[in-house]
Order: structure tokens, then C-alpha cells, then sequence
């Protein structure tokens, strides 16, 4: 086991450092930085661009200068009710000319302006015109009217309030069950988007030893499993030193910030945070290990570079299945739950959730340890069918069905 | 250890789809010897040499490295130079050769101060920093040879050494396999050029269409074949023909005969009393390459030097 243990060391370490120490590993280092950059500029432009319309829109009513009075003042106490990104689009009030009808549809054909409906008529029976994609402008308007003429036959002052609320502000001391639920469901997203941006590079891993005829070497000797697993962990090891930088940006980034983090931290998940990040850590672990055997593997099969590409559509499909599959199953006591965790490809992000609704620490355990099995028994398939497949060793394919019978004790024993 | 044998073969067998590959080879590589795989390529050398290092499985036959019957388990005390060469382009020839001893685990700081000073040892001092990349190929080639002798094996098995490498590289490479026996390893290669086993080799195999033809010394194999003597007469006559044995051939001013069986002294005695005289008299001792031909028929010979 020692052997193994070290000949996998060989391995690792030939490949942690051969990716680390070249030009291409700094870009790969610095690419979300891009996305960020991207994503800024993006998103500056995108709520200006927003802030620009919202400030264009209009809402608008006809009325004489006392109804007019009493509409705004319906809609200053209504519209403080709304947050303010959910306001309803400002209100206009035109004065009443000889034809409200005609006035009200030359509003909605106002140019310069969004105007989305326009409300005319008596209060008790109002007309209002809406554009068409605007649903609900309509409804406010109407309502504004209403709260106007309510207030007018209870002889109430258009700024007068009849109660005095006191609005106290409570922490709760147990987080609910949906702000559970989120921050597992923060935990599968997080692990997901690791694995999704770090583990798809496995399948090309055994591309170079098969390009320059290393494997040879390689084959010879230490056993594939090794290869395998070295590859594996040399590659996790680049990964950690990924998120490592990133999560050092990242903390740098929040301590700027920290009202934002602290609002970022959401409901304590029932096993408590220090836990439920070392438990996520060790599921990335796993999800990393699984996912990359099996891309590793398959990978691992094709011969040519073009067979690796064509790979990595299903290969990315097939992760945002297990999250999907991760995702839908986030709630305690489903049978899709029990399955998510069960099954070993989604097991890791299933369980990464599971920590944040569900105290108890042994199905951990338990977990971890069935991950670890499929960790083992997904590389010795992958070395089995590269030793089948491509060195053309071992009881490959269909081969026994037209081989001669063979004796058992002339068989090597091994 | 009771096992005299460094590698033991019996019955090895290789189906590749319908095809036999190899059919049933036996051998047995005494400790301490060089020993040639001769054979024409396709001869089944390669598949042989995997199966006896447990990169492939045979699908019939048994073979132990050792006494070991599980070659893996004492990869340690092997070094192999595949046939299909390759190294990682990037790495330098320095680190290529520890990381070969590595796999075989070799301690990394030991294999990089060995590699140094082999690298100097075989002329390649100057490349010791060198990329892969930036060697040639020839130079290549050593630099992994070197990597899989670096950790000292007891067993060296080398897949067609000679070829890709230039006389003055072949004759280091000879040096180098003399030099690794006297250090007390066996050495077990093969090879399609006759030349390079004659002069190294202390056993040989041929190996032709999958299946083991012989087996022993060279001496054993040239032995296969008659001696053969080139005589040329001082005063040549009519009836010179009529003297020598039945085989006799004329080429130039000599003729070219199989050596009679009881010796050419009875021979010698008649043409001298015939008054043919001797201007010259050579015996020679067949070459491995016709004994090989001999061997596996000029059909099978295939591409063999």
C-alpha cells in the first residue's frame, strides 16, 4: 500500500508541477478575473441602462386640480409601501381638456416619454387606457381612484392616518427551514460551480502520456490505478491552489465590505458553520475525485484530441444533471432527497446541503466513507478498460466469445 | 534467493482479436547473462517482452520475474526501455531521468545527483538542463535509457535499443550493457540486427511468426550450420572440380565449399598430391545472421539484419 501510496505521489507531484510552472497555468489562474471585469462592465451598463428607462416611464391621470391633489397624496402613502427597485413608474397629472379621451390616447403616443397608462372619467367610473405589455400600472391607477373616494365619503383629510403602527424589528433565534434550505442550496451551487470550472479539465489529463508515449513508461512501471490516481490528485492539487488564491481575493474583497458578507452568511446550518464548511470542503473533495475519475476514464478512451473536445458537451451535461438532480432533491425526507444522496455521482453535492437542515453528523460520515468506495471503484474501472481498451490486455470485449476454452491452471495466477 | 532464473517463461500465449501474436513461447534468462530476443519485427518480440513485465497479460502460459509470478510486484528491480520512446517534452533531462527513477522508487534528490553524473559519463554533460525538447532524437533516446538504468536494476529489459541510434551512439550503448553486466544485472533485449546480439549476447532467442525457433548460445546457433571453407589454387586444372566436394563453387579464382565432414585435411592431402598447390585457405565460421536465416527460413526472416 506504502508502494502505491508513493508511486501515486510520483505521479501527482510530475503533474501539479508540470501545469503549474507554465505560462498558459497564469492565464488559467487569472481567468475569472476576466469574467469579473466582464461582469462588471456588464452589469454597470445593463442598470444604467434600467435606471435610464425607469426614470423615462410615466404613469398618468386626467383630473382637475382637486382630485389631483388628493391622487397624489394616495399614491405618496402607497407608493412608500412598495421596495424601492418594485415602484410602480411615476405618476402625471394633466389638467382636463375639452376631450379627455383624445387626451389621454395623445399621452400614450407621447414620444419623448413612456407613458403606460393613462386614467380619465369620473372617479366613480374611470376609463384608463393601458399599453399593452403593461399589466399592472392599470390596476394601481384604479386603486389610486379608489383609495380617493373612500377617503372622500369617510370625510377624511387626503394626508390623515387613522392608526399608529409600531414596527418592531426581530432576529429570529431559529433560522427558518427556507433559509436552511437556501443555504444548501448556496453549499450544492458552490461545489457544483468548482467542480464545474475545475474537474472537466481530467478528460484531457491522459491525452499528453498517449500523445508523447509516456503511458509506456508509465504502464511499466507503476500500476494504472496509480496513474490514475496521481493524475487526479496532481490535478485537485492545482485546483486547491485555485481556489485558494481566489478564496484569499475573495476575503480581501469581503473585508471592504463587511455589512455585505455578513448579509451574504444567510441561516446557520444545523451542524454550525465551522462543520458545515469542513464537510463542504471534504465533499468538494469527493465530487472533484468522482467527477474527474470518471471524465479521467472516459477520457482517457479517445484517441484523438477531436474525441476529447466532443467529449466535454456531454461530460458538462452530465454535471449539470447531478446538480440539477442535487438541486430538486434539497429538502430533508424525499425519496428524490434519499436518492440524491445515495446515488454516488450527486452524493457529494446532495449531502453538502443535507448539513445545513439536518443536525446529525454520522450520515456524514457515512457518506464520505460510500464516496470514498466509489472514488476507488470508479479508477480501477477506468485503469480496467484503459488496460482493455488501449494496451489491449485482460478478458477485453466480446474476445471469449470466440476464444478456445481455456483450462483454469493455465491461466497466470495473480 | 533459490531462483537461478532471472526471468522464466513458460507457454506465453497472445491473441490480439483472431490473430495470435504470440504462440506458446518458452524461455529462461539465467542471472547475470545478456540475453537476445532475435526475430524479424512483427515477430512477436515486443508483445513478449510486455507480457514477461506485466504491462499486458498473457491469455495463456506463465511467466516470474525473479521467482516473482506477479512481474509488478517487483517492478522495482526492473528497468525497461520501451520500444515506442517517448519522455515529457518539457522536462528537463535532469528531472526526465529522476522521474524515471522515481516511478521505480528511486529517492528524487539521489536519482537528479545520479542522473548528473551518467549524463556526464555518456557525453551528455552539456545537456543536463537541457529541455527534452531540444535534444535530438538520438540523444533523446539515451538520456531515457539512462533513466531506466538510473535507479540500478537487477533486471534491464530493453526493447530494440539499437535502432534510432547512430554508430558511435551504438557502440556507448554496447559499452553501457557491458557495463551494467559487470555490475552484476541481466540483461534481457531484443533486437532485429544480428551484428549488435553476435557481439553481446551470452544466450539468444529466435523468435519468428510468434513462436520460439531456438534457444542457447551464439556458438549454438552458428553451429546449426556447416562450416564453410574458400580455397584457392595455385595452378588451377580441369579436374579440380572433380576434387573438391559436391557443393563446391567457383568465385573468381576460388571456389567455396562446405567443410567434408571429416575435416580438410584428407582434402588438403589430395589437391597438394594433384599438384593444385595452395595460394590460399580460409575456414569460416557461419555469421549469426545466416544461421538465423538457417533457422527460421528465408521467408520468415523478414527485415532482419
Amino acid at each position: 500500500m506504502s508502494r502505491l501510496a508513493r508511486q501515486t505521489a510520483v505521479i501527482a507531484r510530475r503533474d501539479f508541477v508540470a501545469t503549474v510552472a507554465t505560462p498558459t497555468f497564469l492565464l488559467f489562474l487569472l481567468a475569472p478575473m476576466f469574467m469579473i471585469l466582464f461582469g462588471l462592465v456588464g452589469g454597470l451598463g445593463a442598470s444604467h441602462m434600467a435606471s435610464g428607462a425607469s426614470g423615462r416611464a410615466q404613469i398618468a391621470a386626467i383630473a382637475d386640480d382637486a382630485t389631483a391633489e388628493r391622487l397624489r397624496a394616495a399614491d405618496r402613502a402607497l407608493r412608500a409601501t412598495y421596495h424601492p427597485q418594485m415602484r410602480p413608474a411615476d405618476l402625471r397629472i394633466e389638467a382636463s381638456q375639452a376631450d379627455p379621451a383624445a387626451q389621454a390616447r395623445a399621452l400614450l403616443a407621447e414620444r419623448d416619454k413612456d407613458i403606460y397608462a393613462v386614467l380619465y372619467g369620473p372617479l366613480e367610473r374611470p376609463t384608463i387606457l393601458r399599453e399593452a405589455t403593461s399589466e399592472r400600472s392599470a390596476p394601481y391607477l384604479a386603486f389610486l381612484a379608489e383609495q380617493v373616494l373612500r377617503a372622500d365619503r369617510a370625510g377624511l383629510a387626503p394626508d390623515a392616518a387613522l392608526s399608529r403602527p409600531d414596527i418592531q424589528s426581530v432576529s429570529r433565534a431559529a433560522p427558518s427551514r427556507t433559509g436552511r434550505q437556501s443555504t444548501g442550496f448556496a453549499a450544492i451551487f458552490v461545489v457544483f460551480f468548482l467542480t464545474l470550472l475545475l474537474a472537466g479539465q481530467a478528460v484531457g489529463m491522459l491525452a499528453e502520456e498517449k500523445g508523447n508515449k509516456v503511458i509506456e513508461i508509465l504502464a511499466a512501471a507503476v500500476p494504472l490505478e496509480a496513474v490514475f490516481l496521481g493524475k487526479l490528485i496532481g490535478m485537485f492539487g492545482v485546483a486547491l491552489l485555485f481556489i485558494a488564491f481566489w478564496g484569499a481575493m475573495g476575503l480581501a474583497g469581503f473585508r471592504l465590505v463587511p455589512e455585505g458578507a455578513m448579509a451574504l452568511a444567510g441561516a446557520t446550518p444545523a451542524i454550525g458553520w465551522p462543520l458545515f464548511l469542513v464537510f463542504g470542503a471534504a465533499y468538494f473533495t469527493m465530487a472533484y475525485m468522482l467527477l474527474g475519475a470518471v471524465f479521467l476514464g472516459v477520457g482517457s478512451q479517445a484517441s484523438t484530441v477531436r474525441e476529447i473536445q466532443m467529449l466535454s458537451l456531454p461530460i458538462t451535461i452530465f454535471q449539470f444533471g447531478m446538480f440539477g438532480l442535487a438541486a430538486v432533491a434539497n429538502g430533508p425526507g424525499s425519496p428524490l432527497a434519499l436518492f440524491a444522496q445515495i446515488f454516488p455521482f450527486s452524493s457529494p453535492y446532495a449531502m453538502a446541503a443535507h448539513g445545513a437542515t439536518d443536525p446529525r453528523i454520522w450520515p456524514h460520515l457515512l457518506a464520505l466513507g460510500w464516496q470514498l468506495v466509489w472514488v476507488a471503484l470508479t479508477i480501477t474501472a477506468a485503469a480496467r478498460f484503459f488496460r482493455m481498451g488501449v494496451l489491449k490486455s485482460g478478458p477485453g470485449g466480446f474476445r471469449w466469445l470466440r476464444r478456445p476454452a481455456v483450462t483454469p491452471d493455465s491461466l497466470t495466477p495473480m | 534467493m533459490s531462483e537461478s532464473a532471472a526471468v522464466r517463461a513458460t507457454g506465453l500465449t497472445k491473441y490480439f482479436g483472431g490473430k495470435t501474436a504470440v504462440d506458446g513461447v518458452d524461455l529462461s534468462v539465467p542471472k547475470g547473462m545478456i540475453y537476445g530476443v532475435l526475430g524479424p519485427n512483427g515477430a512477436g518480440k515486443t508483445t513478449t517482452l510486455r507480457m514477461l513485465l506485466g504491462i499486458i497479460e498473457p491469455d495463456k502460459g506463465s511467466r516470474a520475474i525473479f521467482g516473482n509470478p506477479r512481474p509488478r510486484a517487483v517492478g522495482d528491480r526492473v528497468g525497461y526501455l520501451p520500444e515506442e520512446r517517448g519522455l515529457y517534452p518539457a522536462m528537463k533531462a535532469r528531472e526526465a531521468i529522476a522521474f524515471m527513477g522515481a516511478l521505480r522508487g528511486l529517492d528524487w534528490a539521489e536519482g537528479r545527483a545520479r542522473a548528473a553524473e551518467m549524463l556526464d559519463n555518456a557525453g551528455l554533460g552539456h545537456a543536463i538542463d537541457s529541455k527534452i525538447k531540444q535534444l535530438s532524437k538520438g540523444m533523446a533516446q539515451l538520456v531515457q535509457l539512462l533513466g531506466s538504468i538510473v535507479h540500478k536494476p537487477d533486471l534491464i529489459v530493453l526493447d530494440e535499443p539499437f535502432s534510432g541510434l547512430d554508430p558511435v551512439n551504438q557502440e556507448r550503448l554496447e559499452a553501457l550493457i557491458v557495463a551494467e553486466q559487470a555490475r552484476g544485472a541481466t540483461i534481457l533485449f531484443s533486437t532485429h540486427v544480428m551484428a549488435h546480439a553476435e557481439r553481446l549476447c551470452d544466450r539468444l532467442a529466435i523468435i519468428a511468426g510468434g513462436r520460439r525457433r531456438f534457444e542457447g548460445t551464439v556458438d549454438d546457433a552458428r553451429a546449426r550450420l556447416p562450416m564453410r571453407a574458400v580455397y584457392t589454387p595455385r595452378a588451377a586444372g580441369a579436374d579440380l572440380a572433380r576434387l573438391l566436394p559436391g557443393d563446391a563453387e567457383q568465385v573468381g579464382d576460388s571456389w567455396r565449399f562446405t567443410l567434408p565432414d571429416d575435416g580438410i585435411e584428407p582434402l588438403l592431402g589430395t589437391l597438394i598430391a594433384g599438384g593444385h598447390g595452395i595460394a590460399g585457405l580460409s575456414i569460416e565460421r557461419p555469421r549469426l545472421h545466416d544461421a538465423f536465416v538457417r533457422i527460421v527460413g528465408r521467408a520468415d526472416a523478414g527485415d532482419v539484419e
